[in-house]
């Protein structure tokens, strides 16, 4: 993977603790992670999944317990969160992929309501509603920018990651299935081990979401596994653009930017929240990259023009 | 575990079956035609309630309430269509997704800003209030008026689609729109009829619910799930599939209810889950 991909991210990175208060920086990152795994699905094999907060939302439970009652090592509660990410939506999408469309959508949805209402109730276990506070942060990541660093670290890693794997011939197939199902599997492709896979490491990668998020606040609020986030990380992703690699993460560090300022200031900012999703619906489809591009290539036509 | 405790929560899974049965023969409706995501259908569920709520104890009729909160919901289905949902025709289910899903969030916050973000319960009419001596059991009358009404305005739907030539339209629509529209049919207006018919369906719902569950701002976010597993076990424009839907997981709810009543939500994801495990394709599903 070039340089040319990982340098502009990298400046940002530098750039970010600058610019903004660290917790949002470090969110702003968080997010990106979970929205290049929806990508994966949405962008790269043509799957509206509605419910990758079930996935993100577990890992950040399971992280957040083992480090509260167990103490752990830093590398024992990422790979549990992963793989708890991993198995979860190795379970989920076994059952979703069987339906196609409407379908799957409302099946990916179902299945977060369900992983919602089970943190709910289980309130021995997650705290219910008050959410599970007092998750410690591993020694060496307590201080703002130590964490900061971690979790920009963890996004560029999975920026390699993801673009390793958009590129490989695993990569290429789950485009063919995006692009024509029939064909890919008239050509011989199981289609559907192809979108099961894709579900789980996009499932893999939501769960290193979710166990940077737990130790992000101290707390694994309920929030974590709402399907008000599976919608955050479909617009973000939306707003960016879902047609390519920058897409997601651009819109991941305007909508988390948004968010913060004016849910600060109103209660029922989601009001606001929802007219932008309409408004952006409406009248920007195709997201920032996309009005970008056209923005560039109209000014450089101008240039060329006599 | 007596008789009549057991008896009573059967009934109660009847009651709640044929409401999620209505709401979802509703959703079926405009899935299948419009084929598109509707994460708004809670919502218009949850309105449903409200306007009743409202009407009721403004005009102090129920009944009137009851009859004009859903034509309300109807009326902002159509609108939403008109408005919102017809430009979204030929782009992708993501954005369809998130016209809907910004409008969900929009009216639950309205709600939220007029009648406040605590709940709120609403008597039977007088003349539904008390219990029916049913031999075995006392059951509350409002409840056996609501599974009868739901019962009813499903046939009522039932008939409108096999028996009208607007409905025959719309079935046909469900199989293939382009054709109807090949065919002469002005597509464009049965859409927003569909729409403002599905969006009737879950104001009734929502309106006879009132009694049964009160009113929360959640209410429609809640059940909206719950709308989503009847239809994905139903079948898209498939009403006896819907109804039979409704009521395997009221009842599963309520049966469950009776020994872990925390597990009586979860219970109708797992039951969707099962269901799925033995038949992919739904219940009556062909897709």
């Amino acid at each position: 993977m070039g340089f040319r991909v990982l340098l502009p991210l990298l400046a940002a990175c530098l750039l970010f603790p600058l610019l903004l208060r660290n917790t949002i920086a470090t969110e702003i990152w968080i997010f990106a992670i979970l929205a290049l795994a929806f990508n994966l699905l949405l962008g790269y094999t043509g799957l509206l999944s509605f419910g990758q907060a079930t996935f993100s939302g577990i890992a950040c439970y399971v992280a957040g317990l083992l480090l509260k009652h167990y103490g752990l090592s830093l590398p024992v509660v990422m790979v549990a969160g992963v793989l708890a990410g991993a198995l979860s939506a190795g379970v989920v999408g076994a059952f979703c992929i069987q339906r196609v469309g409407l379908y799957f959508i409302m099946l990916t949805f179902a299945f977060n309501q369900m992983a919602y209402f089970i943190a709910y109730q289980w309130t021995d276990l997650t705290g219910g509603e008050d959410g599970l506070p007092g998750v410690p942060r591993p020694p060496g990541l307590e201080g703002g920018l130590a964490f900061y660093a971690f979790t920009a670290g963890c996004f560029l890693i999975t920026v390699a990651f993801m673009k390793r794997i958009t590129d490989s011939p695993f990569g290429l197939v789950l485009q063919a299935i995006r692009e024509n199902e029939g064909r890919a599997a008239a050509v011989g492709y199981d289609v559907k081990r192809y979108k099961w896979l894709a579900f789980t490491i996009a499932g893999a990668v939501s769960g290193l979401g979710g166990v940077l998020y737990a130790m992000l606040f101290g707390i694994v609020p309920l929030a974590a596994v709402h399907w008000l986030r599976s919608g955050d990380i479909v617009f973000m992703t939306l707003i960016g653009g879902s047609g390519s690699l920058y897409g997601p993460i651009i819109g991941a560090a305007v909508y988390t930017v948004l968010a913060e300022s004016v849910s600060r200031y109103w209660d029922r900012w989601p009001i606001l929240l929802g007219l932008a999703f309409v408004v952006v619906v409406l009248f920007f489809r195709g997201g920032c990259v996309e009005a970008w591009e056209r923005i560039a290539t109209a000014g450089w036509r101008r240039r060329r023009s006599p | 575990m007596n008789l009549s405790l057991v008896l009573g929560q059967v009934l109660n899974g009847v009651v709640t079956g044929m409401l999620y049965a209505l709401m979802g023969v509703g959703l079926s409706l405009i899935l299948g035609i419009l084929n598109l995501p509707n994460f708004a259908h809670g919502t218009l569920y949850a309105l449903g309630a409200y306007l009743l709520f409202a009407t009721a104890t403004w005009a102090g009729s129920f009944w009137l309430a009851l009859l004009v909160a859903p034509l309300g919901v109807a009326l902002l289905g159509a609108v939403i269509e008109l408005g919102g949902m017809r430009r979204l025709y030929a782009a992708g289910h993501d954005y369809q997704l998130l016209l809907t899903f910004g409008l969900a969030l929009i009216l639950e916050q309205v709600i939220i800003l007029i009648w406040g973000p605590i709940g709120m319960s609403l008597l039977p009419p007088r003349g539904l209030g008390g219990a029916v001596d049913l031999g075995v059991t006392f059951y509350p009358r409002y409840r056996l008026f609501a599974m009868l009404a739901a019962g009813l305005l499903i046939l009522a739907t039932w008939l409108f689609l096999e028996k009208t030539r607007l409905g025959a339209i719309i079935r046909a629509g469900i199989e293939d729109k382009d054709m109807v529209a090949v065919l002469g049919v002005n597509v464009s207006r049965v859409f927003t009829l569909t729409f403002a018919l599905g969006a009737w369906l879950a104001g009734v719902a929502g309106a006879l619910m009132v009694p049964i569950r009160g009113l929360t701002p959640t209410m429609g976010a809640d059940i909206l799930g719950i709308a989503f597993v009847v239809v994905a076990l139903g079948g898209l424009g498939n009403l006896p599939g819907a109804m039979l839907a409704g009521i395997i997981i009221g009842l599963a709810q309520s049966l469950v209810a009776l020994v872990w009543p925390v597990a009586s939500i979860v219970v109708i994801f797992a039951v969707m889950a099962v269901v799925l495990l033995l038949r992919p394709q739904g219940l009556f599903g062909t897709r």
